[in-house]
């Protein structure tokens, strides 16, 4: 049942690959089969399968040929085969950047992102966002509110990431969209709450006590989703750089993500916490702690994550390292090179001369 | 291979720019597909592919899951004849990098129905440049769950053995397929 049928009788004279020896204007010829009626979509979505691959392949495309391409794709939005559909949402963020005229598919993409399907919808806006510029923005501003507070995770997502890609069309986007953004934080859906944690940050940002109040008001209720965990610690550790005084709470926030659930945010949490400027050993030997734990993992990104934090600590807090000396000396035979490497240079700067001897 | 002291105190913006790329390579380091997030690390194809044959040369022979390069952390698994890899900056929080090389590996293998092969990868490439396009969205993780993710890549719901079906898709192509007999 798949697309690529055709190829496999093509494979048995050849080589392994259908995409071997694709040649870019042959590609461009077939894709004049676009404009047939009606469109036949596995055909057409093999097609635009081949353009996509070529283009990831690093082929260049002239202007024209480009915009050629672009206008022929156009054709294909009178199918609903949802793939095809898809595969033309990719086509148009792929190309935008070389053919011109390209916002002639806006009122074809408001549709789909204002329909009823919710794949299309989600994918809808974020090909939208990719052509839109400054002028066009005012048009589109109502339905990405309204996208942004949807109910569909996956259209709610695509809304906030694709107004963060929009600040560099206009820079206070974030800003404009942030009431919605908020609305979208109490989602249960992790990864939107994540998503609008970035805009709400992208909003405030320059505003160093808008960024306060913010952080203050989400520390009080740790954050389901293990992302926004992460991104609210960088944000109060940003925040107690900045203001130098000792701000408890922050800190003790920080602190508590030591013992959160997830992987990923306790490591986040040490990592913060013997980065902070401020930190003395004290702050320090909880993370230490942790970090030491997570050298004994099974896990090769968790071992490499620790020893090169702990690395990095004993250029400023040695002593509070060789606590791990034992630890990091089962590194030196770890079967990954860089862990290895961390693990001796660490204990360069840590170890004493009973340990250089073994 | 580590940032030097004065980096230490150096701290990135908070930001949901994460991914600095991904990509799937072959047993011979040939580029499957790749994508790159951030302008400013290998503006162009050929600092890419220069990229990907040393990450390969350097990772295809070891399977240890993490490795520096290029100022880049690069997490990474194999199977058979297929090399993953995601890229963050050295500043990136690995685990979050390992969860997204987690969700890559396994949404295609789901895709492919655990025949994670090259063979398998070239058959759908369609739905696998879709996979990638559904985790990564310009560097800003979309979605870091392998099974949301294969939904939202609309897999077409006959290809699936009944057996691995949800409950929920079963429903779905039930529905779709009551639509049709109606609408016709």
């Amino acid at each position: 049942m798949n697309a690529f049928k055709r190829d496999k009788k093509e494979e048995e004279d050849g080589g392994g690959n259908p995409f071997q020896n694709l040649e870019k204007t042959t590609v461009l010829q077939e894709a004049r089969t676009f404009n047939d009626t009606p469109v036949n979509p596995r055909k057409c979505a093999h097609i635009l399968t081949k353009i996509l691959y070529l283009l990831n392949q690093g082929e260049q495309l002239g202007t024209t040929e480009a915009t050629e391409a672009f206008f022929a794709m156009t054709k294909l939005f009178q199918s609903r085969d949802v793939i095809l559909r898809r595969l033309v949402y990719l086509g148009i963020k792929e190309l935008s950047q070389v053919a011109e005229d390209v916002i002639i598919v806006t009122s074809s993409l408001t549709k789909d992102m204002t329909g009823k399907e919710d794949l299309y919808r989600a994918a809808a806006i974020r090909a939208l966002c990719t052509i839109t510029d400054g002028g066009m923005l005012a048009a589109i501003e109502r339905y990405m509110k309204q996208a942004i507070v949807d109910k569909s995770p996956a259209v709610s997502s695509a809304a906030l990431v694709s107004s963060l890609h929009l600040s560099n069309v206009s820079g206070d986007i974030a800003r404009r969209w942030a009431n919605e953004a908020q609305e979208a934080l109490n989602s249960d859906n992790v990864m939107v709450q994540y998503h609008a944690l970035g805009v709400l940050y992208q909003a405030r940002k320059s505003d160093k006590h808008a960024v306060i109040k913010l952080v203050a008001k989400l520390i009080k209720n740790i954050q389901k989703s293990p992302y926004a965990t992460c991104m609210l610690i960088r944000m109060a550790c940003k925040l107690l750089d900045e203001t130098n005084n000792e701000n408890t709470e922050l800190l003790e926030f920080i602190e508590a993500c030591l013992r959160h659930k997830s992987e990923m945010v306790v490591y986040e949490a040490a990592h913060a916490l013997v980065n902070l400027s401020q930190s003395g050993i004290r702050e320090i030997a909880p993370a230490i702690s942790v970090l030491q734990l997570f050298c004994g993992s099974p896990k090769a990104a968790l071992r490499f994550a620790a020893v090169r934090t702990l690395n990095k600590v004993a250029m400023t807090h040695p002593a509070a390292v060789t606590a791990c000396n034992l630890d990091l000396e089962n590194l030196i035979t770890d079967s990954n090179r860089s862990i290895a490497t961390l693990a001796i240079t660490t204990l360069l700067k840590t170890g004493a001369e009973s340990s250089v001897d073994r | 291979m580590e940032d030097g002291p004065g980096k230490l105190k150096r701290r990135v913006e908070p930001s949901l720019y994460t991914i600095k790329g991904m990509v799937i390579l072959d047993n011979d380091g040939h580029r499957i597909l790749a994508k790159y997030y951030d302008k400013n690390i290998f503006p162009t194809s050929k600092e890419q592919k220069a990229f990907e044959k040393n990450l390969f040369n350097k990772t295809h022979r070891s399977n240890t899951e993490i490795i520096m390069l290029d100022g880049l952390t690069c997490v990474y698994r194999s199977n058979v004849d297929l090399y993953f890899y995601v890229m963050g900056s050295s500043y990136e929080n690995e685990l979050i990098l390992m969860t997204v090389l987690n969700c890559l590996y396994d949404s295609i293998s789901q895709i492919l129905r655990r025949n994670v092969e090259k063979r398998a990868v070239l058959d759908s490439l369609d739905i696998a440049l879709l996979a990638m396009d559904e985790i990564c969205d310009g560097g800003i993780i979309l979605d870091a769950d392998a099974a949301s993710v294969v939904g939202r890549v609309a897999l077409r719901t006959d290809d699936i053995p009944l057996g691995e079906q949800t409950v929920a898709q079963v429903l779905q192509s039930a529905k779709e397929q009551l639509k049709w007999s109606l609408l016709k």
